[in-house]
């Protein structure tokens, strides 16, 4: 559902993300996992067409987002990073707008709008103010909006930042739902997440892939100290790595 | 088409959710009003005695009145067109919901033409409040249908000359206070030059003694400059269409502005694609 080939992206000089390739296919759900500024947030713009490769190519459902924006716009829900949300606007108004550009039907709007409220644990917000609403609300009304239209793909940037505990179980519990009707490739630094949401982990630091592992092979009772273990090693060889690379440039 | 009426109306909620949509209008009605009040007021008492206003007959009210009347209310609006404006895209990427925007399924035409029939929206408020005079005019005197129909079509084609220009600037600015006050600048500086424009000679400038060959190259420059700063300022092309004597080239002048700040909005919105 979901192919990146050779992905490559250059902020001037800087390479935010070099030769990505990786496959996500139809019903999996996959934890996107790396350490602040690994480039994360640059593939989910790339793969959601906001911002063009330098180099490679990415495909959502066989169109590729350069050439087909439009195509690959119609089937993804995207929740960036920031959670831009029109603050003027009341929730269920703002939902339907949503639904309008998604080119829902109007008969089917109501109950598009309806469903997403409820699915995000909003029903009882639909008329206040977006700026009113808490940062975890907020966060929801996000989630709700990459909801509407149903959309095969999702792409979800930290889906669970700035929610409480008893938000986070909830969520985290709508994700698992959408589990073989929807493909979706989660951003996140919570590790136990990755474990109990996704099938595969890939890892990025420094724009490069540097795992990719099945869930199942890392949980030998204990995923999620499995995974961190993991997470780890390959974040700070890789960082060893490149500082004894610097040291032999300085030195040579 | 649906998406653009989608976008078109969000917009144009959006300037009555904040306070913008109401100071516009308010100050449209406020200043419209009070210009309107007095030299109506003045108008009548001159066609009560032309001579104590160094008049020899009773002036014709379209040209003494209506016209310059709405070639007024079209500078005030062109003025307050940066504030319908401003917010138009450099909110959106200031707020980060461009983001947003650019990732749902619209072609980038209907982003554009849905904001700006938004501020096109907008301005047909601020003339309804011009109308409103209109109506109180027209219940005491008897105009001609036409001059009123011209004039008001070219207070539209000034404000949306202005708009269009307005959401070039938008499309290129990074927050609304940027926004606004560029796109206050270019139309003050072409409402300035205008009016500079008509006190220049058409005569060449270059000395006599100069060889011909050059008298004639800085003429020719001469003239083009001069055309464009007589021809360019937005109220230049907008006097006599207010007076109903309307030209096609004048027409023509609106549309063709509109449509290059337009042409130059897309390339704008699209130059995220190449830019990286």
């Amino acid at each position: 559902m979901i192919a990146v080939q050779g992905l490559t992206k250059y902020y001037g000089p800087i390479a935010a993300v070099e030769d990505l390739s990786f496959e996500v296919g139809q019903g999996e759900i996959v934890g996107f996992l790396g350490p602040n500024g690994a480039g994360k947030s640059t593939t989910m713009r790339i793969l959601t067409a906001f911002a063009p490769a330098t180099r490679g190519e990415a495909r959502i459902a066989g169109y590729e987002v350069h050439q087909n924006p439009l195509e690959v716009k119609r089937r993804i829900g995207y929740l960036p990073e920031r959670v831009p949300l029109y603050e003027e606007m009341v929730v269920s108004s703002f939902l339907n707008y949503v639904a309008e550009l998604k080119g829902v039907s109007r008969a089917n709007r109501v109950g598009e709008v309806g469903e997403a409220l409820e699915r995000c644990g909003l029903s009882d917000m639909g008329n206040r103010l977006i700026a009113n609403l808490s940062k975890g609300y907020k966060q929801r009304v996000g989630l709700a909006q990459a909801l509407i239209g149903s959309p095969p793909v999702l792409i979800l940037d930290e889906p669970t930042v700035g929610l409480d505990p008893a938000q986070i179980v909830e969520i985290r519990q709508m994700i698992k739902g959408l589990r073989d009707k929807h493909t979706v490739l989660i951003s996140t630094h919570i590790l136990p997440e990755v474990a109990m949401l996704c099938e595969r982990v890939i890892i990025i630091n420094q724009g490069h892939i540097v795992a990719e592992e099945k869930i199942e092979n890392l949980s030998d009772g204990s995923g999620a100290t499995r995974l961190e273990e993991i997470f780890m090693r390959v974040v700070s060889s890789d960082r060893a790595a490149i500082l004894a690379k610097t040291k032999k440039e300085a030195t040579a | 088409m649906s998406s653009t009426w989608a976008v078109c109306k969000r917009e144009f909620k959006a300037y009555f959710l904040t306070p913008i949509g109401y100071v516009v209008v308010g100050m449209v009605a406020l200043i419209a009003g009070m210009s309107f009040a007095i030299s109506f007021i003045t108008h009548a008492a001159i066609t009560q005695d032309p001579s104590a206003y160094s008049y020899t007959a009773v002036p014709d009210f379209e040209e003494t009145f209506l016209s310059p009347y709405l070639v007024f209310c079209g500078t005030l609006i062109m003025f307050l067109t940066p504030l319908i404006t401003m917010r138009l895209l450099a909110e959106e990427r200031h707020r980060g919901t461009i983001e947003f925007l650019l990732t749902q399924p619209l072609r980038d035409r209907e982003i554009i033409f849905g904001k700006y029939l938004a501020a096109l929206g907008m301005l047909g408020t601020m003339l309804l409040v011009v109308v409103v005079n209109l109506c109180i005019m027209g219940y005491f005197v008897a105009v001609e249908p036409a001059v009123l129909v011209f004039g008001l079509l070219t207070v539209f084609l000034m404000g949306a000359a202005c708009i269009s220009l307005g959401l070039f600037v938008s499309a290129v600015t990074k927050t609304q206070i940027m926004s606004g006050t560029m796109t206050f600048g270019v139309t003050l500086i072409l409402f300035i030059v205008g009016n500079l424009g008509e006190d220049m000679p058409t005569a060449n400038p270059a000395p006599g003694s100069w060889p011909e060959a050059l008298r004639s190259l800085v003429g020719f420059f001469y003239d083009i400059v001069r055309g464009l700063i007589v021809e360019l300022p937005i109220d230049a092309h907008a006097r006599e269409m207010a007076l109903g004597i309307v030209q096609p080239v004048d027409i023509m002048y609106y549309v063709l502005f509109s449509a290059f700040f337009i042409f130059l909005t897309f390339r704008a919105l699209e130059s995220r694609n190449w830019r990286g």
